[in-house]
């Protein structure tokens, strides 16, 4: 497993801890959309949650909701996100 | 009883002095962090009084930087913070025909700004540790607008507004947010009266007397308490009966 399937692994339960979701982290597809239709149903509220635990634990700063609608699409844009804003890492 | 992590702003005047004792009296583990700006006297006495348990900070409320700094402070000391009270407030009476604009900005930054800049600052703790208590202080004024305050009542009855929307945004969050709005109470705010201002105004009030700052922290402590934690968006008035 490499560092970015880690990572992915990570989000996932973070996700579903920080919103206290009833499923398993590994119910949650690499690709599946977090909002809107066919998704895994998470809503602004939801949101606000996750762009704070990103900051916390990644130091991944969102400063605006256009930028947020984008980062928080997937478990794989997430990590995305992530990488990209600690090349280094 | 559980320790709870408090910050009060506006800490140095009478109702932050009795905000402030009345958590001291709730839990000997309860730390208070005063914030102050231009004047802390009376919170250096507080906090010297009751080491470990006060504790100062320079905090300017119309200033996000200074938000940041103070609640980064907290953090590191505490990792988490329970309760903020948006006491600090200002009023610099006149009719609207001759208020400086200056006198309008002023205010509404004081009170009004400041409650968002301090909101912004603590949601962060608050929501990564799912939960917290915000405990803003308006008027009588936002609900009961009188002549000559159309900047302080503004901002106070924004303060309001401020509450209800942000307790809808982070009730699931378990963060409840609610205003208190005090009536005349025996604080600073008195001082510019004269005895006749005084005498209009008790007839005003069915008790006929001010209020005391105690008679609202015991109030703003019950809103932070584990017993309050259905409560939210609420707006109290404590005003001896005045509608």
């Amino acid at each position: 497993m490499n560092n970015q399937d880690e990572l992915k692994g990570e989000i996932k339960r973070m996700v579903v801890e920080n919103l206290m979701l009833q499923i398993n982290p590994e119910e949650i597809g690499d690709d599946q959309p977090l909002f809107g239709p066919g998704s895994l149903g998470l809503d602004s509220v939801d949101a606000l949650q996750l762009v704070v635990a990103l900051d916390k634990n990644y130091g991944l700063k969102i400063t605006d909701p256009e930028a947020a609608r984008s980062i928080l699409q997937t478990a794989n844009s997430i990590v995305h996100a992530i990488v990209s804003s600690n090349p280094d890492s | 009883m559980s320790q709870h992590i408090i910050l009060i702003t506006g800490a140095n005047g009478h109702l932050g002095r009795a905000i402030t004792h009345a958590f001291l009296e709730e839990s000997p583990d309860n730390v208070i962090w005063l914030g102050v700006h231009r004047r802390r006297e009376h919170a250096d006495e507080l906090a010297a009084a009751n080491p470990n348990r006060c504790r100062v900070t320079s905090l300017d409320v119309t200033r996000p930087e200074s938000w940041q700094a103070a609640v980064k402070e907290i953090s590191a000391a505490h990792q988490r913070l329970d309760v903020l009270v948006n006491n600090a407030g200002t009023h610099d009476d006149a009719f609207l025909a001759q208020m400086k604009l200056e006198s309008w900005r002023e205010v509404l930054a004081v009170n009004l700004d400041g409650v968002f800049h301090g909101c912004r600052a603590v949601l962060p703790a608050m929501i990564s540790q799912h939960g917290g208590r915000i405990i803003n202080i308006a008027s009588l004024s936002a609900l009961l607008a009188p002549a000559g305050q159309t900047n302080y009542a503004a901002a106070k009855g924004g303060i309001v507004s401020l509450t209800q929307s942000l307790a809808k945004e982070v009730a699931r969050i378990g963060i409840t947010v609610n205003a208190i709005c005090p009536g005349y109470l025996e604080t600073e705010m008195l001082v510019d009266m004269d005895d006749a201002a005084r005498k209009r105004a008790l007839a005003q009030i069915p008790m006929r007397r001010f209020g005391k700052p105690e008679e609202v922290a015991v109030a703003v402590r019950f809103l932070a308490c584990a017993e309050a934690a259905y409560i939210t968006g609420s707006v109290l008035k404590i005003d001896g009966g005045i509608f």
